[in-house]
């Protein structure tokens, strides 16, 4: 009986293993092409950045682009970034071409043209899961936005 | 709408502008991409809108309350460089209504030469044509542009200077000052600077400006004080016969509070407008004011209210020249008005908007139902 027990609690044990969430321990962090001078940005300029009024460093003019590959991260990035619902902040974005003609951020639905974008160009400003640029040479991390 | 073409909209512009048009959408439809790799981004949105509308005391529909509405918007940023425009498409007319060019001088300073709403409207500033993302169905009387009867000058063409500052560690300055050639003024309203035909008449300075504080450097809420100097040229007979001059001058003074509390928004706005007559004529003034409160519910649900108000209009000989006697309400002194509007899509609403009207002759019921969307 005691055999048995233990082979049940062992089973309980592995199955709540298994069930643990994937994303345990995960970071969603900002980052920019490696060919870059940006070493860092403050959540103020990363806000400002990203409600599209212009944000100049080390001589560049910076370019956001918005991340919809996963619902999560266009969660959290709403909620830590630009702290506004997703409609507030799709009717700011539109109202910024009306009253001056301002561009959108681009948005990239697949999370690997994003990195080959900002990859690619050194005024870009973007955000992932950490583990999609771990082992990136192409892109360095330049903020933690948000973490597990 | 500015001075809208009475054409169909097929109607061709001419040709300079059509080569400017193809133009601006050729370097539209250019790769993304390889654009922005050059510092180079393109716009392109279109709002668009169908309204239906019943009621009673309101023989029939307005002139400008077209049953279908598009503004379509296209800009081009390269550096510090920046061309916009905005066309406004109804069933029965179109029209461009902004062309600018612009430079950005330091962030968030730019300097725009070419056609642009005057920068002392509390309401066209923010909204512009696009039916989309105002809440309402209806814009504020005093706000009205030239093709609806109203009664402030709102299409400038000349040098606008649109500033945003930071004030301390949170707060923010918007200054915008715009001057130009106003619009000339006979019996069918004003007549802005047109950018596609020819533009009859004298046409005379304005002067105008905003001063904001912003609570918020990068929020939506603004306060702040509104001013405007136009000197506009009469050029029709009954209008000079009526006020017995060949110009007249508005001097306009206004103050405005646009604040988002959590769910809230509150937007009131009060114009005391002054209208001086060359010659013996006499000089006149009035008041107009709004106020408007909206909540966002449960559900991508928003509610408002809205009411309007003046002093002194009725009197003004000036005012009565807007009136065209055609049966339909020119002039609205006073408005009651309360509605619903449902998001009920991405980038898609439906409103409905129920409202009381008290114009210079008569007294009106409306109920109004939209449709409105931004593509893409």
């Amino acid at each position: 009986m005691a055999k048995v027990y233990a082979a049940l609690m062992l089973t309980v044990v592995l199955l709540l293993c298994a069930t643990a969430p994937a994303d345990a321990g995960e970071e969603l962090v900002l980052i920019v092409s490696a060919q870059s001078n940006i070493d860092g940005l403050d959540s103020s300029l990363v806000r400002k950045l990203f409600l599209g009024l212009t944000v100049n460093q080390l001589g560049s003019r910076l370019r956001p682009v918005l991340n919809e590959s996963d619902d999560r991260i266009k969660e959290l990035f709403l909620q830590n970034v630009v702290s506004m619902s997703d409609s507030t902040y799709d009717r700011y974005i539109l109202r910024l071409s009306l009253l001056q003609g301002r561009t959108q951020p681009t948005v990239f639905k697949d999370k690997k043209k994003l990195i080959d974008d900002i990859a690619a160009d050194p005024s870009a400003v973007g955000y992932v899961w950490a583990k999609d640029v771990a082992h990136d040479a192409r892109v360095k991390i330049v903020r933690v936005l948000w973490h597990d | 709408m500015g001075c809208m073409r009475q054409a169909g909209i097929l109607a061709t512009p001419h040709p300079w502008l059509s080569g400017v048009f193809a133009a601006l959408l050729a370097s539209l439809s250019a790769p993304t991409a390889l654009a922005e790799h050059q510092h180079t981004s393109n716009e392109f949105e279109v709002f668009v809108a169908a309204e239906g509308l019943a009621g009673s005391g309101q023989p029939r529909r307005r002139d400008d309350d077209a049953w279908f509405n598009a503004d379509v918007i296209f800009g081009m940023t390269r550096e510090k460089f920046r061309v916009f425009g905005e066309y406004f498409i109804t069933s029965a007319e179109h029209d461009l209504e902004r062309f600018q060019v612009g430079y950005e001088l330091i962030p968030d300073t730019t300097v725009w030469v070419g056609r642009f709403h005057q920068p002392a409207s509390a309401w066209n500033t923010e909204h512009h044509h696009g039916r989309y993302l105002q809440t309402a169905i209806t814009r504020p009387a005093i706000e009205n542009w030239e093709d609806e009867e109203g009664l402030i000058p709102q299409h400038i063409t000349g040098v606008l200077v649109e500033s945003r500052r930071p004030l301390g560690r949170e707060a923010g300055l918007q200054v915008s000052g715009g001057i130009g050639a106003s619009p000339t003024l006979s019996t069918d309203g004003y007549s802005p600077i047109s950018l596609i035909d020819s533009n009859p008449g004298r046409h005379g300075l304005s002067f105008t400006a905003r001063l904001a504080y912003l609570p918020e450097y990068i929020g939506t809420s603004s306060t702040g004080l509104l001013y405007g100097h136009d000197s506009v040229f009469l050029r029709s007979a009954a209008a000079l016969a009526a006020l017995g001059s060949s110009r007249a001058t508005l001097g306009i003074y206004g103050a405005y509070a646009d604040l988002a509390v959590g769910d809230w928004r509150f937007i009131g706005t009060a114009y005391y407008v002054d209208i001086q007559l060359d010659g013996p004529g006499r000089d006149e003034s009035f008041v107009s004011g709004y106020i408007q409160a909206e909540r966002q519910l449960p559900y991508r649900l928003t509610t408002y209210a809205r009411a309007e108000d003046s002093a002194r209009m009725q009197k003004s000989r000036y005012v009565s020249l807007f009136d065209d006697r055609s049966g339909d309400i020119d002039i609205t002194l006073r408005r009651l008005a309360g509605g619903l509007r449902w998001d009920y899509a991405r980038r898609q609403a439906l409103s409905l908007e129920l409202s009381h009207v008290v114009s210079l002759d008569k007294r009106a019921y409306e109920a109004r139902f939209q449709w409105s969307a931004a593509i893409p």
